[in-house]
């Protein structure tokens, strides 16, 4: 009964720091609401006795990748921006009307379906007796998910590279390439001056 | 089984849709990206309800993969936000419209 009324509870932290993200003006105000919501959700997880992913939900959601938003925020100085209209103009609308539609729809088949475990037996208790969550999702992830886990590197250097391919301050010809403003004359005016 | 699984569903389903609405409404391009965090979250949580519910772990180690892909998103949207802010100096999302042909 306790952990109904926690999750209960956190859950409805969690709904409202997602409200404040997407409500909110200031983009740091923003990200700190998010940081809040991540944190209510490693808690859900904790409810679940996914220990480990709660803990990897703090550290590299709400730690690496809010620094990450948090230190580009900073790197771009958007002073300005939360005086700009922040709202897309007709579409608004749509979304406030669509999007409770969608909620409520999700919710009728999600409570009116019966949901009967498949029961493979790797219970909380089991999963005490086998040396705690850690352990055995260790053991579940370098044995059947092996290979998912070496994909997974493999992801995380693809995202490195490109991403440093595309913060990168371009120099050269490439410039000229992807130039923005439409000018095509001046934009080959500055290819054939490279040339 | 203390909570009912239909409850990670619902609470997945509301940050979900919470998530995908600012993706539609906002202009600004960090909330668009905040935002599709959000909805990566409610998968994660469905994913871990659904895993508890059948008593076994590969939905919990699916997880850490859903967050190695957010991971990787998060980094490589911010490279292409600098590179953006770079050129055209806003971060609107309607003003660029340079495909519109």
């Amino acid at each position: 009964m306790a952990e109904k009324i926690l999750f209960i509870i956190f859950a409805s932290l969690a709904v409202l720091g997602a409200l404040g993200v997407i409500t909110r003006t200031n983009i740091v105000h923003g990200l700190l609401l998010l940081v809040f919501t991540f944190v209510n959700v490693a808690a859900v997880f904790l409810l679940t006795q996914a220990y480990f992913l709660a803990v990897i939900q703090v550290l590299v959601y709400a730690g690496a990748i809010l620094v990450l938003f948090a230190f580009v925020v900073m790197f771009l100085n958007l002073k300005e921006f939360h005086q700009l209209e922040q709202l897309h103009g007709t579409q608004k609308w749509a979304v406030l009307v669509l999007a409770p539609i969608l909620l409520a729809e999700i919710v009728v088949v999600v409570a009116g379906a019966t949901w009967t475990s498949v029961g493979a037996g790797i219970t909380p208790d089991a999963i005490a007796a086998q040396g705690g969550n850690v352990r055995v999702l260790g053991i579940t992830l370098f044995n059947e998910m092996l290979l998912p886990f070496e994909m997974a590197s493999l992801i995380l250097l693809v995202g490195m590279v490109g991403a440093i391919v595309l913060a990168k301050k371009e120099d050269g010809a490439s410039m000229a390439l992807r130039d923005w403003t439409g000018d095509e004359e001046a934009a080959q005016a500055v290819v054939e001056q490279e040339v | 089984m203390n909570i009912p699984v239909e409850w990670y569903l619902i609470l997945s389903a509301f940050l979900f849709v919470i998530g995908a609405a600012g993706v539609l409404t906002r202009r600004n391009l960090f909330i668009v990206l905040f935002s599709i965090e959000l909805m990566m979250n409610a998968v994660n949580i469905n994913l871990v309800g659904l895993s508890r519910l059948h008593e076994n772990l590969i939905g919990q180690t699916f997880v850490l993969f859903t967050m190695t892909v957010a991971a990787a998103e998060a980094a490589v949207g911010l490279a292409i936000v600098a590179a953006l802010y770079r050129n055209r100096k806003t971060l609107m999302v309607d003003l660029f419209d340079s495909l519109k042909g």
